[in-house]
């Protein structure tokens, strides 16, 4: 006989979950409506009422280890057919949340990210540090032409030691948590995992997956969000890649690695680089001010909650940051560019060092979960457990209704 | 005997396709053949200047009719003359809308109809009604919910009311409940119980006599005449009340019985005990003490488990989550698991099961427990079955809370008596066999020792009959409050479980069926489902052989008996419904309008046709209830049948009397149709036993037919209900094609 699951409610994950958009999970009464019109709960066994029930119930264990909550885009389908109102894709996201801040290290800081009150203290981190570094002065060697004022405040070199050194916080940072997701998600599953593919093969499928946004397609109820999440996603790629290339062409003194002795630095407008950087940044604003139209718009249909308006400002202001820094650049409008260039250079901080805590981290957990989903066996098609049957005292109240239809 | 007075007058109606169906002449011609000059046709009877002509006819001294056209169901008041006996023909439903028209098949029906209802209506007496003295005041057995309602809308109504409480405070279970679940919008909120109002009102009322702490120790009588001895305080009073409302509420269940859920630890408690400490404010476990902060609810403890109570007792759900909400009202540490079969919060409830799902500290899960376990120092471990949180799951709690249902504070009636004669066959001990017997059902019945609630004076008991889970209610929905007993009503708890505002709700059906019965008792008329029938059962004692079969098999124990075994009638317990008449084996009851003599000469009135004419004869006694007005419908929906089978109708499948069967055989017909109501627990025979008593006659007429040489199947018994009508035809059908297969009835001619 197996030992029965000790159920021990979590009153506080109970009550972040309520606090983080989840205020409706105790309205469910597990009729399942959500797991008939859910995509994916054919083979994931009654998801999302599964994850309701363990919601009501605060059990945290259960919760941060369950990889289906991640394979869930949030169409809003058992939401909109929730016939009480207990708005199931709401506590899913909200599951995703906590999970972010079960697993992040520290964790206090994914916590601030999902509380208003915290923003002015997570604002005032970048620009104190931001503050700090353009106040080293590095004064012009001699001869060197001065192109505009300012510029030797913040050179390229103490940005790229800067960010050089967050970047790799936070790449570890993000490994950390993910591994964390990892081995919970794994001892949750215990002997019920049956790896069938190559961690190699899974991953190589999830990625096309995501590149293809196959996920989004299946939704029935909003197809706007496949294009406009489309569009945020390549942009972001493109204004990565670009990032990327600028980097290496500084560290080539802004000479072409490609072509040794040109200097291709800084992009001329009609840079192919530029005009991708630029292609991306409205791709990325143009889908931003889709999915905020929509989340207007549909205000009533999926809650908004204020870690995810939080990510989506953050990321629009960046670009749009960086469309003002280029605008003025070209004016040569002075201080201002210098102030945007800071007020820029900001919000990437806050894009950045933020990643393993803030909705961005989506991208690692859902990746990590979805691999972890194909890896596991878990996206085979498995027999429906023999809980799911209707019971005997169920089956003859089943039988009766039948007779008395054909009766009557 | 035919009556040696009647003026007998028929009129045939020819409206509604009867002219355009049947040959009228023809069947005028058979009206003369049976002896009766005046016969009259009309296109519409109905209207007007038709019942103007009957009226006419009347007042020329015309004191029988016989009235073809419609159902009797139908235009019943323009058909229905002062004065006048009136036989109603169905030629309408039963003839021409339900067989082909102008055949010699469907004229052969209509003619043998007439000459039943010709020969009724010469034996029938118009029924004079019973008189006698009727007490119009109400005893109200019970001061609870139900009993102060009753009591209060009786007095309102106008009539003087005697209600009996036995505890020393009017109150009941209100007395023990400070809070209870809301009854009015939003039903959110938890509302507290005022009680000492309500029991102001009730002492304000002059209308209404108070006894508190006292027992019945006898009621004797008959309704409009019940004689009620009442002690109190050492003091017997006696008064007389013309009808009796039972409002004795209910009892916890057993909590010791359920051993399984833990009951016997101590922090194992039932939903009673509960409301005692969230009422002291304070949650301590009784154990040592130290306030329980993990409170685990467990539903439906040894309710609609068929070791226990198979039945679902309405409110525990509602009382959980009154608790629930009141425990975290007291303090927001605690925690309450709810582990359910189903949460049952009926109507406008779901808002207030909503307003516990919103709590935080509320958990809720389906689930069967199978076990309540101690862990040491008194904790607890309650085991759950099939979860949607696992198949197997454990809660730890430190206190639990059983939530037990509602056992019916009734005695049964019937049992006790039984008891009462086996005890006093042991008590005699003669008798070799019997002795044994009585001996096992002293053994068997022991526990209905002393549980009298009315003690009535009735031969068969003297409580009400249990009826389904041992509630003394019919629990069909066409007679709610009705009980076995005629003139004493139940409501509340001790009829069904119910909230305290349903309770209220049956206060007061309860106490109108009271009202009706001394009304109609005051107008020598019987109650329902024969409302205002004013025949009422006549015996010729002196052929009586004492054989107590009456006595014994009326439901409602209309008779008690002398020493000798003689029938002791009481006419205002009777329901009329004539199942001593078909008990009867001297065939010395009869009605006046109503007798063995009566239907037999209706059996016998009909033309049977030759063997080989190759036209066989059914008989079908079909039961007023049900099965009448079924097969009214079935024409209604101009559903053809047999045209073979001439139809009866009789009071109850019960009041049908084996003779009739034996005088059908012997007139040539060639098979007998009983269809009487589903009977059973869920029965909805309007007189409780009458299709079970067919049934158990039933095996005596298959023994004559095998004596007779007959196959059995020329008998058969249906039971059928109203919803059911369109399956008549078909069994009709059947039963005729049946009969063809087996052939004539060799008795034919003779």
């Amino acid at each position: 006989m197996p030992t029965p699951y000790s159920v021990k409610p979590d009153r506080d994950f109970l009550r972040h979950l309520l606090d983080d958009g989840g205020e409706d999970l105790k309205k469910c009464f597990q009729c399942a409506t959500c797991s008939v019109v859910c995509e994916l709960s054919g083979k994931r066994q009654l998801f999302p009422r599964k994850e309701m029930i363990s919601a009501q119930w605060g059990l945290k264990d259960r919760l941060v280890a369950d990889p289906d909550v991640w394979l869930c885009y949030q169409c809003n389908d058992c939401s909109t057919h929730c016939p009480r109102g207990a708005r199931p894709g709401d506590v899913m996201a909200a599951i995703r949340r906590e999970t972010v801040i079960e697993h992040s290290v520290p964790s206090f800081l994914a916590r601030w990210m999902s509380r208003p009150r915290y923003l002015p203290l997570l604002l005032l981190i970048p620009v104190v540090i931001l503050g700090l570094a353009a106040m080293v002065e590095k004064a012009p060697a001699a001869g060197q032409k001065i192109l505009y004022p300012y510029w030797w405040r913040l050179p390229h070199a103490v940005l790229i030691g800067l960010f050089g050194v967050l970047s790799v916080l936070v790449f570890v940072a993000m490994t950390v948590g993910v591994m964390r997701f990892w081995r919970a998600m794994k001892a949750a599953d215990g002997d019920a995992a049956r790896p069938t593919k190559s961690l190699r093969s899974s991953i190589a499928t999830v990625l096309k997956n995501v590149l293809m946004h196959d996920q989004f397609s299946l939704c029935k109820t909003e197809h706007s969000r496949l294009l406009s999440h489309m569009a945020v996603f390549y942009g972001f790629l493109a204004l990565s890649a670009v990032a990327v290339w600028v980097l290496i062409v500084i560290l080539t003194a802004g000479h072409n690695p490609l072509v040794p002795g040109e200097l291709i630095y800084p992009f001329n407008f009609w840079n192919p680089w530029r005009m991708l950087a630029n292609l991306g940044g409205v791709a990325v604003v143009a889908g931003c001010a889709w999915m905020i139209w929509e989340r207007l718009r549909q205000d009533k249909k999926a809650l908004n909650t204020y870690s995810d308006w939080a990510f989506m400002a953050t990321f629009v202001l960046v670009v749009l940051s960086g469309f003002v820094c280029e605008a003025l650049h070209y004016l040569r409008l002075e201080p201002h560019r210098f102030a945007a260039y800071f007020g820029h250079l900001v919000l990437v901080f806050m894009l950045l060092a933020y990643l393993p805590y803030s909705k961005f981290s989506h991208t690692v957990y859902r990746i990590a979960a979805m691999v972890y989903a194909e890896y596991s066996g878990r996206n085979d098609d498995v027999p429906i457990e023999d809980t799911d049957e209707p019971k005997e005292s169920e089956k003859s109240i089943i039988d009766q209704t039948s007779e008395k239809e054909t009766n009557e | 005997m035919e009556k040696k007075d009647t003026k007998l007058a028929v009129w045939i109606c020819q409206g509604c396709d009867i002219g355009a169906s049947l040959d009228v002449e023809a069947m005028e011609k058979v009206v003369g053949e049976c002896g009766v000059s005046a016969c009259q046709s009309h296109p519409f009877l109905c209207s007007d200047e038709g019942v103007e002509l009957i009226k006419k006819e009347i007042a020329a001294g015309t004191n029988a009719l016989v009235i073809a056209g419609c159902s009797p169901r139908f235009n019943t008041d323009t058909f229905t003359f002062d004065g006048c006996l009136t036989e109603r023909v169905n030629l309408r439903e039963m003839v021409v809308w339900s067989h082909a028209p102008n055949d010699e098949d469907t004229q052969m029906l209509a003619e043998d109809y007439l000459r039943m209802g010709i020969v009724r209506a010469k034996k029938a007496h118009l029924p004079e009604p019973f008189e006698t003295e009727i007490d119009k005041t109400i005893l109200v057995v019970g001061g609870g919910q139900s009993g102060m309602t009753a009591a209060l809308e009786t007095a309102r109504a106008g009539y003087q009311v005697v209600l009996v409480e036995k505890e020393p405070e009017l109150g009941g279970w209100l007395r023990n409940f400070a809070r209870s679940f809301p009854k009015t919008p939003p039903y959110r909120d938890l509302e507290t119980v005022d009680l000492a109002s309500r029991v102001k009102e009730l002492e304000e009322d002059d209308r209404i006599q108070i006894h508190c702490g006292a027992a019945i120790e006898k009621i004797s009588g008959q309704p409009g005449q019940f004689d009620v001895s009442l002690k109190t305080n050492g003091s017997t009073t006696q008064f007389r009340v013309g009808a009796i409302i039972q409002a004795t509420g209910w009892k916890p269940y057993d909590a010791s019985r359920l051993g399984h859920l833990g009951y016997g630890s101590p922090n194992v408690i039932t939903n009673v005990q509960m409301e005692e400490l969230a009422a002291s404010g304070k949650i301590l476990r009784p154990s040592d003490g130290k306030p329980a902060r993990r409170i685990a609810f467990v539903q439906c403890a040894g309710s609609r488990d068929e070791d226990h109570l198979p039945y679902c007792s309405a409110v525990c759900c509602r009382v959980t989550l009154k608790q629930a909400l009141w425990i975290r009202e007291l303090d927001d540490q605690t925690e309450a698991y709810v582990l359910y079969k189903d949460i049952r919060a009926p109507g406008q409830y779901e808002d207030f099961y909503r307003r516990a799902q919103e709590d935080s500290g509320i958990f809720f899960t389906k689930g069967d427990v199978v076990s309540v376990n101690e862990t040491g120092d008194h904790n607890l471990v309650v085991d759950v079955e099939n979860t949607l949180i696992g198949k197997q799951i454990q809660i730890e709690a430190d206190l639990v809370v059983l939530a037990t249902g509602m056992v019916p504070a009734a005695a049964d009636g019937e049992a006790i008596r039984q008891f009462r004669d086996a005890k006093a066959v042991v008590d005699k001990g003669e008798a070799g066999a019997q002795l044994e017997g009585a001996k096992q059902t002293v053994e068997r019945l022991a526990a209905h020792e002393g549980t009298d609630v009315l003690h009535l004076d009735y031969r068969q008991g003297p409580d009400l009959p249990a009826l389904k889970y041992s509630f003394p209610d019919s629990h069909f929905i066409c007679f709610p409050y009705e009980t076995r007993r005629t003139g004493i009503y139940s409501a509340g708890c001790v009829r069904a479980p119910n909230d305290f505002e349903a309770c209220a709700e049956d206060a007061l059906g309860a106490a109108l069926k009271a009202i009706q019965s001394v009304e109609l008792g005051s107008r020598g008329a019987t109650v329902h489902p024969r409302w205002e029938d004013r025949s009422y059962p006549e015996f010729a004692m002196q052929r009586c052989t004492q054989c107590k079969r009456c006595t014994e098999e009326c439901p409602f124990g209309t008779l008690d008996e002398d020493e000798k075994g003689t029938p002791l009638p009481n006419i205002t317990r009777c329901r009329r419904c004539g199942i001593c008449l078909g008990a009867c084996p001297e065939r010395i009851i009869s009605f006046a309008d109503y007798s063995v003599d009566i239907v037999s000469s209706m059996i016998k009135s009909i033309e049977v046709p030759d063997e080989d004419e190759e036209k066989p004869r059914l008989l079908g006694l079909l039961c007023e209830n049900d099965a009448y007005p079924a097969l009214d419908l079935a024409g209604l929906d101009r559903i053809q049948h047999s045209p073979f089978i001439r139809f009866i109708p009789v009071r109850c499948l019960g009041s049908v009397n084996v003779v009739w069967i034996a005088d059908a055989l012997s007139r040539g017909y060639d098979g007998i149709l009983l269809v009487g109501c589903k009977s059973g627990d869920d029965y909805q025979c309007h007189f409780i036993r009458g299709s079970e008593l067919m049934d158990t006659r039933g095996e005596n007429i298959r023994e004559k037919l095998l004596q007779l040489a007959l196959e059995e199947e020329r008998v058969r018994v249906e039971q059928l209900s109203i919803s059911e009508y369109h399956k008549l035809p078909r069994i009709i059908n059947e039963f005729a094609k049946q009969i063809e297969e087996i052939g004539m009835n060799p008795f034919k001619g003779f």
